[in-house]
């Protein structure tokens, strides 16, 4: 019951029914279905970003890919006429390239993390900005298999949900099927615990890595595309400031910053708080630019309880 | 029967010669103590043995095999586990998780790093082998290795030694930062690791500890091994004046004397 993601579950109620008992419309079905239009597309980088850092490395670099990718795809579409599926296979060989370069850097050279992918952050934006001159491009909504798969919508009730919805869903099984059962999660996490060791029983913590950056990469690409095909438009400063978000979710989840323990559950219990702190402090009426001094509060005090019930844990 | 002899090892980093002709060695069954200062060449030695790096010339047999050894994975094959204080164990693992961390039990083993850990037997196995090292009574297989002391985290890594049947264990000062009776614990299971048939490589800074376990002693000096004897056939005040280099004649009589 100590489990830091079941304390932030039980934050996760009290904050719904605040937000519930502030504003009726907050559990409306039309306010719902907003949220649930917008968890998934961070929610599916934090998945990335949870596995990443339970291996004790992490990608600043999610935000600008989630800009970069949907603006490459739709260039060659929009200017050079490209079929969409091709494009969007590009899309993913750009992402993989990306991720692989992290990995790589980061392993056979050693530098930290944060400061390869801080660099790739800059690099990456500033790709989308200068192949779109810093201009959004057109829209761009013709129908059509890859439109429905990655941003369909389907009506449950009065409720509207999008396949992005399912792929959210999908991959967060996977990935706690990943991180707990598989051979896999037990060499993330022994990665991340203690490398020295996990590299001494034989794993190969270099590859895993990479591969994980990789993951993270791809996922933040196909986030991208999800929500370029959900708003129908492409734009080369989406996705900024994503990646401290992404990162907030996942630490008020549960998981460590510093390595060894990372929970999926929790990553999608922070992804949903988050998710209805942004969307509840709105409708109970805090002001638009105070909210961020909120979000803030709310993760330090999210982060302070962690801390106090790990002290508790390790002294009873 | 010879586990393991090295011979002739030579080991320079840059000017420095690390390694000059280091001969040692281990037979099945047997606790060898390896002493000597800081800079002896003691950690060198078992680098280079535990496949951390190649030696520059000199042969290594396992079992009357020579063999090379170029990583620790090679190491582990040949039977070999270096076991160093606090870089053996994941602390946010469990027990049973640490036991077999690299060979790992997997069902659908065709999904390779996807494969379904098979807990079942990860759980069995572990339990089974925490009480056939007699520390069941206290620990559970599923517990986090951060809840457990120095001294049962150094019991667990000895035991995942053993369990995977390695010829050549090496200890790495694994005593350091204990307590007194967790001391005893560990030399305690040391014992019980060469009684069992396993040879055991121990390299300690405490010469008492050698008196209680060891059947032989080799010093090494400045990279050569100075000295090689069977603990019946010493004692402290010699095995010291080895370590050191300095003359003590004068004091072992004396010592005599009394």
């Amino acid at each position: 019951m100590r489990s830091p993601q079941f304390s932030s579950l039980i934050i996760l109620v009290v904050l719904l029914v605040v937000f519930a008992v502030a504003d009726a419309n907050f559990l409306s079905p039309l306010n719902i279905s907003n949220m649930m239009a917008f968890l998934p597309e961070l929610g599916i980088i934090a998945l990335g970003m949870t596995l990443l850092l339970t291996a004790g490395e992490f990608d600043l670099s999610v935000g600008a890919v989630f800009g970069l990718a949907p603006v490459v795809v739709m260039l060659l579409v929009q200017n050079a006429g490209v079929d969409i599926g091709v494009a969007l296979l590009a899309g993913l060989v750009l992402c993989i390239a990306i991720g692989a370069i992290n990995g790589l850097i980061v392993t056979k050279i050693g530098i930290s993390s944060f400061l390869v992918t801080l660099s790739m952050l800059l690099v990456v934006r500033g790709a989308a900005l200068y192949i779109t001159q810093g201009f959004p491009l057109k829209s761009w909504d013709q129908p059509g298999f890859f439109v429905t798969l990655l941003a369909g919508s389907f009506n449950v009730g009065s409720f509207r949900f999008y396949t992005s919805l399912w792929w959210f869903i999908g991959l967060s099984l996977f990935a706690i099927y990943v991180l707990r059962y598989a051979k896999l999660g037990n060499w993330i996490s022994a990665i991340g615990s203690n490398h020295n060791a996990a590299v001494a029983r034989g794993v190969p913590a270099d590859a895993v890595k990479i591969w994980l950056f990789i993951a993270t990469s791809v996922l933040a690409g196909l986030a991208g595309m999800i929500s370029a095909f959900r708003i129908s438009a492409a734009s080369p400063v989406a996705g900024t400031g994503y990646e401290l978000e992404v990162i907030a979710m996942v630490v008020v989840g549960g998981t460590a910053l510093t390595g060894g323990r990372g929970t999926i559950l929790g990553t999608i219990v922070g992804a949903l708080m988050l998710r209805a702190i942004r969307n509840g402090i709105v409708l109970i009426g805090v002001p638009g630019l105070a909210y961020n001094i909120f979000v803030g509060l709310i993760i330090l005090a999210m982060l302070i309880l962690h801390a106090l019930l790990q002290k508790n844990a390790a002294s009873g | 029967m010879d586990m393991l002899r090295l011979q002739n090892l030579q080991k320079s980093f840059g000017s420095v010669r690390a390694l000059k002709n280091a001969s040692l060695t281990l037979r099945e069954g047997e606790v060898v103590a390896l002493l000597g200062d800081n800079g002896a060449g003691k950690s060198t030695l078992i680098k280079a043995i535990s496949g951390v790096f190649p030696v520059d010339r000199g042969d290594i047999y396992v079992r009357g095999e020579k063999v090379s050894i170029r990583s620790t994975r090679d190491a582990m094959d040949l039977g070999i586990e270096t076991i160093h204080q606090d870089t053996s164990l994941a602390p946010d693992l469990s027990i049973a998780r640490n036991l077999f961390l690299g060979r790992e039990p997997v069902n659908f083993g065709w999904l390779g790093v996807f494969a379904p850990l098979d807990l079942a037997k990860l759980r069995n196995a572990a339990s089974a082998l925490l009480k056939r090292v007699g520390i069941s009574k206290k620990l559970d297989a599923d517990a986090l290795v951060s809840t457990l002391s120095g001294g049962e985290r150094q019991s667990i890594a000895i035991s995942r030694a053993m369990q995977f049947a390695a010829k050549v264990i090496i200890l790495d000062e694994p005593t350091n930062n204990l307590g007194v009776e967790e001391t005893h614990g560990v030399l305690r299971f040391v014992k019980e690791v060469r009684d069992a048939g396993h040879s055991v490589l121990l390299i300690t800074h405490n010469i008492h500890h050698v008196f209680q376990v060891a059947d032989r002693i080799v010093v090494m000096r400045r990279g050569e091994i100075v000295a090689e004897q069977t603990v019946a056939d010493t004692d402290l005040l010699t095995v010291e004046s080895l370590i050191t280099g300095a003359d003590m004649s004068a004091l072992l009589k004396q010592a005599r004397a009394k």
